[in-house]
């Protein structure tokens, strides 16, 4: 099988497999992962090395485009009512969902005599949310409403806090492990958040003044894409997180020109194969050997993370008043998990040689679970919430 | 245009070195695509009411070109071969690689200058077509030169030529076909460009797996789709928001991949094939125009689109190195040298040509 013949299936049957499973009312992230999981190499092999080798470019790419497009619901103009409660519930869910998991795997490590620093390592990882699977069931289902606005709100900066409290967690877990509290840990971390938004928010002043100078809409399309992979390319290369620079552009692109929305519009028109291709080899990544490698740890860590998301995001509602249903039903469409919790699994990896794979595992084996579950999770609770029309 | 090569060989391997290895292991895969799209979209005008009535010009001025190209520059090496006490059969395989026309620049010369009227109409129908002459010559050309070497002109490889011919326009039109039964189900504009570009990825790679020809089989599908789909028009217009980044990677790319140092290596052998292949399409347009007694315009300028010259002669050029170990290298170091300056010159050409013409 040729590149192009494999690549033709996957976008064919893509949407062929979204299309059948639409029957029995799935989200067609769902179906590309599994389409994905059944012509991946596992199984039928339909996606071919080089395709797979390229899954690394595809997944930066559309990371970007989705951070990007978040960047774009923090108005000013619409912003400052609901910011407020953005801040709370984030913060609240990620560290709920933080302290839940690393307690629960505290008392359980204790129990079973094992060294304690993963348990909070792992914790930090479970603050985060893969914001992907997200945006494309809401854009998949034209949710709309107060909980679908501040969801998206939320997934765009909880990856900043995850990214805090894995610094401060990585730096103590190293205070546990050999007795000295490494400061330099903490400030890579926060550098690399500040590094992200200062380089985006550049980057995206740059692009909007030179904007101006574009004008058909393929020439604008070629623009932008080219920027947002400079900015992803960029961040890469600095070693700070691509998510937040895309983001950070993104806003400064939707609040430095009206004009600018044509520049959201373009990349939307087009992204949609993009995603398809990007799901269907996530699917065809995802390893269910792992999931025999969960034990009791991988599931105290789905359980507990779970409660987190939801009891944090009710929290931060109550406390910042907002409406009921973002009370009830934000938390639950917080569950995804992918590159971000990975990406603290491999920072574990690097710094805690003896158990670095063991929290690597649990972090890819859970994934797993929350890949699957996530997209029908956020789906559920948005229908709940009343923000997805019944057809 | 010429802006973009000049820019895939300033960042290339050669110079700047900007492209990292993975990305030009990708132009493979990207140039495939992008004449995919190219050919699919060329299917489309093909329209069957249009060609009842002016059919007969696009056949005669395309197969004229072709042959006349391929019948002056196989003389003229001939000649030259025996003059330099060459073996004389790489000339008919030279010969055959000046039939072909490479489509994607002079496509995007029409697209850049929105050029639209007889010629430009005229140009990409002959554009389109010019392909299946080449193969029909080129398996006629190496087929003779066999029965000059060996003294068995070998009718097989003939029709093995027009088997491949009539297998790629099949496959199209069969996934044409399935297009249309597949039409009611696409529903969003979104839907339409995955299945456009899916539908033409699997075409492509179909026809590579088999041994096709993947532009035969992408005119054939996109004439089908054109012609019996109902509202084929979004599938057309869809294609047309994404290809223009696809066709700057893909002439960044070629740029890239042009091996200048080829250049010094052009030789007479080179200047000649390159003089006469454009007299020869010059001098077959011209008569194709005046047999079929097209637009007075179409003869005299539709020759400078048809300069480019590209993958389909780097085709035959291959296929005379693995028939001929011996004098195949020469061949395709004279193709692979010529391609560069024809690539080079062709967008100039064409676009000359349309100015000219009072199209742009």
């Amino acid at each position: 099988m040729n590149d192009l013949l494999s690549a033709g299936l996957i976008l064919l049957l893509g949407f062929i497999g979204a299309r059948a499973l639409r029957i029995i009312h799935l989200p067609s992230v769902t179906a590309f992962l599994l389409v994905g999981i059944v012509i991946g190499p596992q199984v039928l092999g339909v996606v071919t090395p080089q395709i797979f080798g390229a899954s690394e470019f595809i997944s930066n790419l559309v990371l970007g485009l989705i951070a990007f497009g978040l960047g774009e619901s923090f108005r000013f103009d619409k912003v400052r009512q609901g910011m407020k409660q953005v801040m709370w519930i984030s913060i609240i869910a990620a560290l709920g969902a933080w302290l839940l998991v690393s307690a629960a795997l505290l008392v359980y490590f204790a129990i079973a005599r094992l060294p304690l620093y993963p348990a909070i390592v792992l914790g930090a990882a479970a603050a985060a949310t893969a914001p992907a699977a997200t945006v494309l069931v809401i854009r998949e289902y034209r949710a709309g409403g107060p909980v679908t606005d501040l969801l998206l709100k939320v997934v765009a900066i909880d990856d900043a806090w995850c990214l805090i409290i894995s610094a401060v967690v990585i730096a103590v877990g190293n205070a546990m492990r050999a007795d000295v509290f490494e400061w330099s840990i903490v400030f890579t971390g926060l550098g690399e958040i500040f590094g992200a938004l200062l380089i985006g928010a550049v980057l995206g002043y740059v692009a909007s003044r030179l904007s101006r100078f574009v004008r058909t809409n393929e020439e604008l399309l070629i623009y932008m894409l080219g920027a947002l992979l400079f900015n992803v390319g960029l961040s890469i290369a600095l070693e700070i997180s691509v998510l937040l620079s895309a983001m950070a552009m993104g806003f400064v692109m939707a609040n430095t020109a009206r004009e600018n929305d044509r520049c959201f519009e373009v990349l939307r028109s087009v992204d949609t194969p993009l995603y398809i291709a990007f799901f269907i080899v996530s699917g065809a990544h995802l390893d269910f050997k792992l999931l025999y490698t969960l034990g009791i740890a991988g599931i105290l860590y789905v359980l507990f993370r779970t409660a987190g998301k939801v009891w944090g995001a009710r929290l931060g509602a109550k406390v910042s008043g907002a409406p009921r249903s973002a009370a009830d039903w934000l938390g639950l469409s917080l569950t995804p998990q992918a590159g971000v919790a990975l990406g603290v699994g491999l920072m574990a990896k690097a710094s805690f040689p003896e158990y670095g794979d063991y929290i690597f595992t649990i972090i890819a084996a859970t994934s797993v679970i929350f890949e699957l579950a996530g997209p029908l999770l956020t789906k559920y609770s948005l229908v709940k919430a009343g923000e997805i029309a019944r057809n | 245009m010429t802006a973009y090569l000049l820019a895939g060989i300033l960042i290339g391997p050669r110079l700047l070195n900007f492209i990292p290895p993975n990305l030009m292991a990708a132009s493979d895969f990207i140039s495939n695509l992008v004449l995919g799209i190219i050919a699919f979209s060329l299917g489309a005008n093909f329209k069957i009411e249009q060609l009842r009535t002016g059919g007969k010009p696009v056949l005669w001025i395309s197969v004229l070109e072709a042959g006349c190209a391929w019948l002056v520059v196989t003389i003229v090496m001939v000649v030259y071969h025996l003059l330099s006490d060459l073996p004389v059969h790489p000339a008919f395989v030279l010969g055959a690689a000046a039939a072909a026309t490479a489509p994607a620049a002079t496509v995007m010369v029409i697209r850049e200058y929105r050029a639209s009227g007889p010629v430009t109409e005229m140009l990409l129908r002959v554009v389109a077509i010019d392909d299946a002459w080449c193969l029909i010559f080129a398996a006629l050309a190496i087929a003779a030169a066999n029965a000059m070497s060996m003294g068995v002109f070998n009718v097989r490889v003939l029709f093995g030529a027009f088997a491949e011919i009539f297998a790629a326009l099949i496959l199209g039109g069969v996934l044409g076909i399935v297009l249309y039964a597949a039409a009611r189900f696409i529903r969003t504009v979104e839907e339409v460009l995955v299945v456009t570009v899916g539908s033409i990825l699997l075409a492509v790679g179909l026809a590579m797996q088999l041994h096709l020809s993947p532009l035969l089989t992408n005119i054939a599908f996109g004439f089908i789709v054109a012609n019996v789909v109902k509202d084929s028009d979004v599938f057309f217009v869809n294609l047309r928001k994404i290809d223009m980044v696809l066709f700057l990677g893909f002439f960044v790319l070629v740029g890239a991949n042009l091996e200048i140092g080829l250049l010094p290596k052009v030789g007479v052998m080179g200047v000649l094939y390159i003089v006469f292949r454009v007299i020869g399409k010059f001098a077959g347009v011209r008569l194709g125009a005046y047999i079929s007694r097209a637009d007075a315009k179409v003869g005299r300028y539709l020759g400078w689109g048809l300069v480019p010259q590209a993958g389909v002669a780097l085709g035959v050029a291959l296929s005379a190195k693995t028939l001929y170990p011996t004098y195949g290298g020469i061949i395709f170091t004279t193709i692979t040298a010529t391609t560069v300056i024809y690539e080079l010159i062709g967008p100039i050409a064409a676009k000359y040509g349309l100015r000219k013409a009072g199209e742009i």
